[in-house]
């Protein structure tokens, strides 16, 4: 009687609802894929790059007729670059906002773990700069677009070596990419027979690394290859320089932004750094990229939102053959695809780790510029499933 | 569903946690800034030993009694110092922990411990199970609060020397409220670890223990009941702040500091207020 | 060489956490209040450090501007959050203080930018030889500020009324009124002082890394506690010396222990040492 004419009335009207949106949902509902950057924190720097890089990419899809007429959603979080916050993160991703696909925009520690929640969801994940071996041994749903860590360790040695040096001296950050640039450098010295005569760590938050330098100063090497992000590097190469080290500075993409060159000032000038981007690339992707950010933000573009972008770009490439779906069919158009992107022709392993060269581009005139171009495929290979 | 289980898996481990503060310092008035590092050990144990093959279930008690046992050293420092000096030393324990594990490879090192064995329990079977563990530490809080122990710990919490004077074993009744304090934490730390599924140093800074002193105050120094209502809110409240997403942090700083400014005694205080307005009009 | 390079690193680092953990040692003394949020004023320094001299190119203006901008944010700091929390236990100041430092980190980071901010010429980048050892200006500058100004504090805390009136703030305030200076002046002097001071090792420490970024003040927080425990809170001779000592600490702490702890690590775990062997702090008078 009348609470059977209230039930009524509620089927009647979720009948109504689910018409509704089955009918004219596919033109309503739009395509959500997700992104976990570090917007807040201690790495809010690149958070903020990535995000744009990521953006940028949408936006020119969505300007082209998004798949197949919708528009593609970018649903933000922010995972503080902490493990603890990735993984609430992408779990409302999965749960919540249904993702069919996410892009990890983050570091190391936050993307491995929000890579066991996308994994078991299914959800394919391409992760733009966060190179941590782990990070694809999670699972097949799981895509680099970087370099892994050891790759360019090795591809470090190697410089080392181009150089016709022998004595380097390690300066690790403390964390896993610190950790695993160190793994792959101490592994090519050993093929190149280069003499490490000392290992120095710091933390992320160190900014002052006088009893570092003095310790490093006396073991004399010929060049330093330190690892750490242009926050840590900016300052530290300043006071390498400022305590007389004359030694060959390298580093890897963490330092690659234009902030690090406003941070170390003149003892900027000369540093080599190994990463995915070249400012002086004449492939037209590449420029391409470096205009359209430009144009959008008005700055200059940094690796970690060329990853962003080029992740990104492998996402909404899958979802343009899938038609908008995700799972196993969206995994597979990603995998066999191949990418002119931003930071180079790209196409995966069975690892889904990316097989390409790396960049060496040296600091000169307060900027970027090419220097030369790592390309041995034995060498930089990434380790396949069958060398796990 | 599943967001709402995860949801609710997390508010019942923040509300064990904040609970096993509040019997440390809460109802005993030792002020410790270094309660993450009781949560980190609880998790550690628990992950190493569920990959060393042990069941789930069995590595809780585990993670109790070892970060008991911490917990009855790092109260046995508190017996040395005072007051203001506890806050800071028991800030330094957490400090230690994490330089400590960092270092470790066994432990994980940098990089963290993941890829430990499931709880086995089911995605609903675990939440219910952290939520019959923070409704069990609740009823412990609150039979604690209610007996001799309680009393005794509450007189040391307000006026140690006189409590010394009128006999009272008063480091052994400190050192229990360590003992129960941060063994709790240890439990919900091993609930911590299998909810992740990825623990690592980072995971239990000084930043962790900030959190849930606030969510103690907040609720209200010594009470059972707000201390849950806050962490509860405190905990899924970045959640529903996603929308301010930028400013969350910021927001969060701000409720901190107006609500010590206005309402000391936290939500319990601000209930407590208007009840006696009520009944003063009356 | 080596050895002496280390000792001349430690001074460095121990005049600048000197600067910082003065204000937090003066606060406590007066008020027993943990004031974590100090920091926050270090920050503060150092943000308008880089935005005057980018502005003005002087030095002396800069260094002018910060320990005004950040002696009076303590005061209003002062009057606005602890003042009214006098009354309550400790740990309420510590939370309100710990709120107010988390939002001060965000507001720095919304206005200014994560990505923080660097001069566009940093001053004093030259070069100082003094024997074998190699300094930058700056470093130079930032120690010889330090024992000036520390210098004279000390010497006014003991031959000045005002400075008179102040310790006896704290055992004894009828006394200091009878100086004819009452309680809250002492109180906002202090404030102001102290977080003048702050301000004026903000603009160092940008010097230094030329980088001055929203979370720069969240190691100095703790490091500052950590140090005005060690000297025996409320005692500025003692903190002083307490700054040198974890300076050293830290340095020599790095390159021996570095395998073993990180240098926060390093920093606690001889603090905890420290206490439990001399509970009062290393430099206490009781």
């Amino acid at each position: 009687m009348h609470q059977r004419s209230s039930n009524l009335n509620t089927a009647q009207s979720l009948l109504l609802a689910a018409a509704f949106f089955g009918t004219s949902g596919a033109a309503l509902a739009d395509i959500k894929v997700g992104i976990t950057v570090p917007s807040t924190g201690f790495a809010a720097a690149d958070g903020k790059s990535a995000l744009d890089g990521a953006k940028l990419a949408i936006a020119q899809a969505n300007a082209k007729g998004g798949v197949k007429g919708e528009k593609i959603e970018l649903v933000v979080y922010d995972d503080q670059a902490s493990p603890k916050e990735a993984v609430p993160a992408a779990t409302k991703l999965v749960e919540k906002d249904k993702v069919v696909a996410a892009i990890g925009g983050s570091y190391s520690g936050a993307t491995r773990a929000s890579a066991s929640v996308f994994q078991a969801a299914q959800v394919p994940y391409a992760v733009a700069y966060a190179i941590h071996p782990d990070i694809t041994k999670t699972g097949d749903f799981m895509f680099r677009v970087s370099a892994m860590g050891e790759v360019q360790g090795r591809a470090g040695a190697k410089l080392v070596n181009d150089l016709g040096k022998k004595k380097v001296a390690l300066i690790n950050i403390k964390n896993d990419f610190g950790q695993s640039l160190a793994a792959g450098f101490k592994e090519g010295a050993a093929k190149f027979g280069l003499t490490i005569v000392g290992e120095h760590e710091y933390s992320l938050q160190d900014r002052q690394f006088g009893a570092l330098i003095a310790n490093l100063k006396s073991q004399d090497p010929e060049v330093i290859y330190a690892s750490g992000y242009f926050y840590t590097a900016g300052p530290l190469v300043n006071q390498l320089r400022a305590a007389g080290v004359t030694a060959t500075i390298i580093g890897q993409e963490g330092y690659d932004s234009d902030k690090f060159m406003e941070i170390a000032g003149p003892a900027s000038e000369g540093v080599l750094v190994t990463t995915s981007l070249d400012r002086d690339s004449s492939n037209p992707a590449t420029k391409a990229f470096l205009a359209d950010y430009k144009a959008a933000y008005n700055a200059g573009a940094d690796m970690v939102a060329a990853a962003t972008y080029t992740a990104t770009q492998v996402v909404i490439d899958g979802l343009n053959k899938t038609g908008g779906k995700g799972g196993a069919a969206l995994r597979d158009a990603m995998a066999a695809g191949t990418y002119d992107s931003p930071i180079g022709k790209l196409s995966f392993n069975d690892l889904h780790e990316v097989k390409k060269d790396i960049q060496v581009q040296i600091v000169k005139d307060k900027a970027f510029r090419r220097h030369s171009i790592i390309s041995d495929p034995v060498l930089l290979a990434p380790p396949s499933k069958s060398s796990k | 569903m599943d967001y709402e289980i995860s949801l609710l898996t997390t508010i019942g481990i923040s509300i064990m946690f904040a609970l096993s503060l509040n019997l440390i310092t809460g109802f005993c008035g030792q002020i410790s800034l270094g309660h993450a590092a009781f949560l980190g050990v609880g998790a550690y144990t628990s992950a190493m030993l569920t990959k060393a093959g042990l069941p789930f279930l069995l590595t809780i008690p585990a993670s109790m009694a070892l970060a008991g046992i911490l917990g009855i050293i790092v109260g046995m420092a508190s017996l040395r110092v005072r007051a203001d000096f506890l806050a800071i030393t028991t800030m330094g324990v957490v400090f230690l922990f994490i330089g400590l594990v960092r270092q470790q490879e066994w432990l994980g090192g940098e990089m963290g411990l993941s890829g430990f064995p499931d709880s086995g329990l089911g995605k609903t079977g675990f939440m219910l199970l952290t939520l019959l563990l923070a409704a069990l530490t609740a009823a412990i809080s609150l039979y604690i609060q209610k007996a001799w122990i309680g009393r005794v710990f509450s007189g040391i919490a307000e006026d140690e020397d006189t409590m010394r004077v009128l006999g009272i074993d008063v480091p052994s009744y400190k050192l229990a409220a360590f003992a129960i304090g941060t063994a709790l934490a240890g439990a919900a730390g091993a609930l911590y670890a299998s909810h992740l599924k990825f623990i690592g140093p980072d995971s239990f800074s000084f930043v962790e223990s900030i959190t849930v002193l606030s969510m103690v105050v907040v609720g209200g120094i010594g009470s059972v009941v707000w201390v849950a209502i806050a962490a509860a809110v405190l905990s899924a409240l970045p959640g529903w702040f996603q929308f301010i997403g930028d400013y969350k942090l910021l927001v969060y700083g701000g409720l901190l500091f107006v609500m010590m400014r206005f309402s000391p005694h936290g939500l319990a205080g601000m209930v407590k207020a208007l009840s006696s307005k009520k009944g003063g009009a009356q | 060489m080596f050895f002496l390079e280390l000792i001349a690193q430690s001074l460095v680092q121990g005049s600048i956490y000197a600067l910082i953990a003065l204000g937090l040692t003066l606060v406590y003394g007066l008020l027993r209040i943990l004031h974590v949020a100090h920091a926050s004023l270090f920050t503060l320094g150092a943000y308008v450090g880089v935005l005057t001299y980018n502005a003005t190119g002087s030095l002396a203006l800069t260094l002018l501007a910060a320990m005004l901008v950040s002696g009076l944010s303590g005061v209003a700091m002062f009057r606005l959050a602890y003042k009214p929390l006098l009354k309550q236990p400790p740990h309420v100041a510590l939370i309100a203080s710990i709120g107010l430092f988390i939002a001060a980190e965000e507001c720095f980071r919304i206005a200014f930018g994560a990505s923080g901010l660097s001069f566009t010429n940093t001053p004093l980048q030259g070069q100082v030889r003094i024997g074998s050892l190699q300094f930058k200006e700056a470093e130079i500058a930032v120690m010889l500020g330090a024992a000036l100004i520390l210098g004279v504090l000390a010497w006014l805390q003991s031959h000045t009324r005002v400075g008179i009136a102040c310790q006896a703030t704290v055992s004894d305030p009828q006394m200091a009124e009878s100086f004819g200076i009452t309680l809250n002046t002492v109180r906002d002097l202090n404030f102001l002082v102290g977080s003048a001071l702050a301000g004026f090792a903000g603009v160092w420490v940008a010097v230094l890394n030329n980088l001055v970024e929203p979370t720069m003040g969240s190691v100095p927080s703790y490091k500052a506690l950590a140090i005005i425990v060690l000297g025996g809170m409320g005692s500025v001779p003692g903190t002083l010396m307490a700054a040198l000592v974890l300076g050293l600490v830290e340095s020599f702490g790095t390159v021996y222990l570095g395998k073993v702890l990180d240098r926060n690590a390093i920093a606690f775990a001889f603090l905890i040492v420290v206490l439990m062997v001399r509970p009062q702090g290393l430099f206490a008078k009781k």
